[in-house]
């Protein structure tokens, strides 16, 4: 398998952050949004084409289940927010 | 194609309030779109907030209970999903592929937990949960071995259910030693080899105590079973996937695991027994002989399936997020000691587990420090036994004084916590820990002495008033006044002296110890004072005077 290009791996990158935000449950956003620009940072300097390639790989499939996973938790999103969200919006709206 | 169109609609309806009668569409292959409401509301949530037993919060408390239980990781229920979906057969049925793939994924799952914990698939058999693996191996190794075995060894700080299922053998006649625990949570070695009988059947210790997260010493705990030939039983589940476990370091023989404390369903659990040297028990639940004989019954293979890519996960990710966990946990530790004192926290700071911080503070009564905590979910004392009024039978193992015991908060950090919500749970408690102590009378007096002395440390501040005590000579660790001259040492005598007579108690002999307080030449009260009431007696004794005091200067001086 060829080593994924460098677009490909920002596309990838940018993805999951795109997927996190759309995440319903505050702590699933945020660690989603954390656990890939952590993961992302510990792996920048892999030289390796292999391992460059398997962890595109990987990335890839959390995609796959992150897209899925934030489509469930939609459905069943409970009606009230999380008390750190409704925080966040009345900070935002005193802010403006 | 129906791919794009459902991404474009789901964007669409996420971008708006999340209002629950929002229709989605799903489409099928054949592209037929369904409305479908989301599943009907409770009655206790509307969108102005959550009125439940009489309290209301605008939204969803912040968790930091992971003790008791943690959310299911999105990983492991996207690996769960498909078999409540399609997958739905059952694991034992050998006759179609319904069967077959079940049984293979429960397989895999067996092998996914055996690599966490360094041992062999084999050696797994899944249970219910923790709790039921703890009867099996206490309860099913003492019934296999009961003709020569007749003893069993486990500590005071155990889970109820371990504690439990030893309440039950002693009622079949069986002999158990509960050994006692050092005041930092950690049982003694010595105690356990003094206490280890030549009929002693089983040693049960837990990994990490759920109440004040603890780390026991495993490796030497398995070295002296190994030496004894004593089967060596552990109830892993808070350690599971959050410390590194090897079973053939600890040299344990049975272990329990549980699902639904490392981001794993609930319902789920699993025990471990050991090959070589092989260890028996007797069968609780009898049945079709699955599990190797050992636990009839037809698996849940969604909630094993979940298990185990749990257990995945948690090796893969267990560096990471300790590192995380650790740095949360000094940020609210540090969060909380910066803005108010007498915070004692419960057990070893050492040897502990990062993401389970017991604390303490005085002066201040739980209940309603838990009842204003509404907008966290923090537990006092374990879920188990927070039904009662007692305090925790934990704390109480430790030696913590019963006041103490009764304002634990027990927060739990882990995976899904953020700083932003650490922040929040300080400032939450330190705001509720204020207001409780602004309305005490005991912290009143007892800051007054304090805040009146700190005016001129060492020195008479009135005469008449014999000075005593400096603010940081009060050691909330072991509740000590440290006295700091032999001077204030006899004064502290007589006053008490007086004090009692004032109050027809120097009769008492409970009050002996205060009234001979002795000078060790160490500008420290001595040890004799160790007396919790005469300790109280004279903490009480010295604010209720100074206080006194306070007022009758005060009124002297509005009368001027």
């Amino acid at each position: 398998m060829a080593s994924p290009s460098r677009t490909e791996l920002l596309g990838l990158y940018r993805s999951l952050l795109l997927t996190a935000r759309e995440c319903c449950d505050y702590n699933v956003r945020e660690y989603a949004k954390r656990r890939t620009s952590d993961g992302f940072r510990q792996n920048r300097n892999l030289t390796d084409p292999d391992s460059i390639a398997s962890v595109y790989r990987e990335g890839k499939n959390q995609l796959a289940v992150a897209k899925r996973q934030a489509m469930v938790y939609s459905l069943y999103a409970p009606k009230v927010k999380s008390i750190m969200e409704l925080d966040a919006a009345i900070t935002t709206n005193t802010t403006n | 194609m129906a791919s794009k169109l459902l991404a474009s609609t789901l964007r669409q309806t996420l971008t708006k309030a999340t209002a629950y009668s929002v229709t989605r569409q799903f489409s099928t292959a054949a592209a037929v779109s369904v409305a479908a409401a989301a599943p009907a509301p409770d009655s206790y949530e509307d969108p102005n907030g959550i009125i439940m037993k009489g309290v209301k919060i605008a939204g969803r408390p912040l968790y930091l209970d992971m003790q008791a239980t943690t959310p299911v990781d999105p990983r492991v229920l996207d690996a769960m999903l498909p078999f409540f979906l399609s997958r739905y057969g059952n694991p034992h049925s050998r006759t179609h592929l319904f069967g077959w793939e079940s049984d293979l994924a429960v397989e895999n799952a067996r092998s996914q937990i055996s690599d966490l914990i360094g041992a062999s698939p084999k050696e797994i058999i899944f249970t219910s949960g923790a709790t039921e693996s703890n009867n099996i191996s206490i309860k099913g190794v003492m019934h296999f071995y009961k003709d020569k075995k007749r003893h069993v060894i486990t500590t005071q700080t155990e889970h109820k259910c371990v504690l439990d299922s030893c309440r039950h053998l002693q009622q079949e006649g069986f002999e158990i030693t509960y050994l006692p625990v050092g005041s930092d949570g950690i049982v003694d070695l010595k105690e356990l080899r003094a206490a280890i009988r030549p009929d002693t059947g089983l040693i049960s210790i837990m990994a990490v105590n759920n109440e004040i997260g603890v780390i026991q010493p495993m490796e030497e705990i398995g070295e002296i079973c190994k030496e004894f030939k004593i089967p060596f039983h552990t109830d892993a589940a808070q350690a599971l996937g959050k410390i590194p476990v090897d079973v053939e370091k600890w040299n344990v023989s049975l272990m329990s695991l549980s699902g639904h404390k490392i981001y794993g369903p609930k319902g789920v659990g699993a025990l471990y027994l050991r090959r070589r040297p092989r260890i028996r028990v007797e069968p609780l639940i009898n049945g079709g002989g699955q599990e190797r004989g050992l636990r009839s019954g037809t698996l849940p293979t969604p909630l094993i399936v979940g298990f185990g890519s749990a257990c995945e996960i948690a090796k893969k990710e267990m560096d990471y997020d300790h590192k995380r966990i650790m740095a949360l946990q000094d940020r609210l530790l540090n969060g909380i000691r910066e803005k108010i004192d007498g915070v004692v926290i419960n057990g070893s700071v050492e040897r502990r587990y990062a993401g389970n911080l017991n604390l303490s503070f005085a002066y201040v009564e739980g209940e309603s420090l838990l009842m204003g905590l509404k907008e966290v979910a923090v537990s006092s004392g374990s879920a188990c036994t927070s039904a009662s009024l007692e305090p925790s039978y934990v704390l109480r193992a430790l030696g913590v004084d019963e006041d103490m015991a009764h304002t634990s908060i027990r927060f739990g950090i882990g995976r899904f916590s953020t700083e932003a919500e650490i922040d929040r749970a300080v400032e939450l408690t330190v705001k509720q820990v204020v207001k409780l102590r602004e309305m005490s009378p005991l912290y009143e007096m007892f800051f007054f002495l304090l805040s009146l002395l700190t005016e001129k440390e060492g020195v008479n501040v009135w005469p008449g008033f014999p000075c005593l005590v400096t603010p940081e000579a009060y050691d909330w660790e072991n509740n000590n006044f440290h006295l700091f001259d032999r001077v204030e040492a006899d004064a502290a005598s007589a006053f008490i002296a007086l004090w009692l007579e004032k109050y027809n108690l120097s009769s008492q002999s409970q009050y002996e110890d205060v009234q001979q307080l002795k000078w060790n030449g160490d500008k420290q009260m001595v040890a004799s004072v160790r007396n919790e009431v005469c300790k109280r007696l004279l903490i009480f004794a010295l604010s209720e005077e100074a206080y006194l005091f306070h007022r009758r200067r005060i009124a002297e001086s509005s009368h001027k």
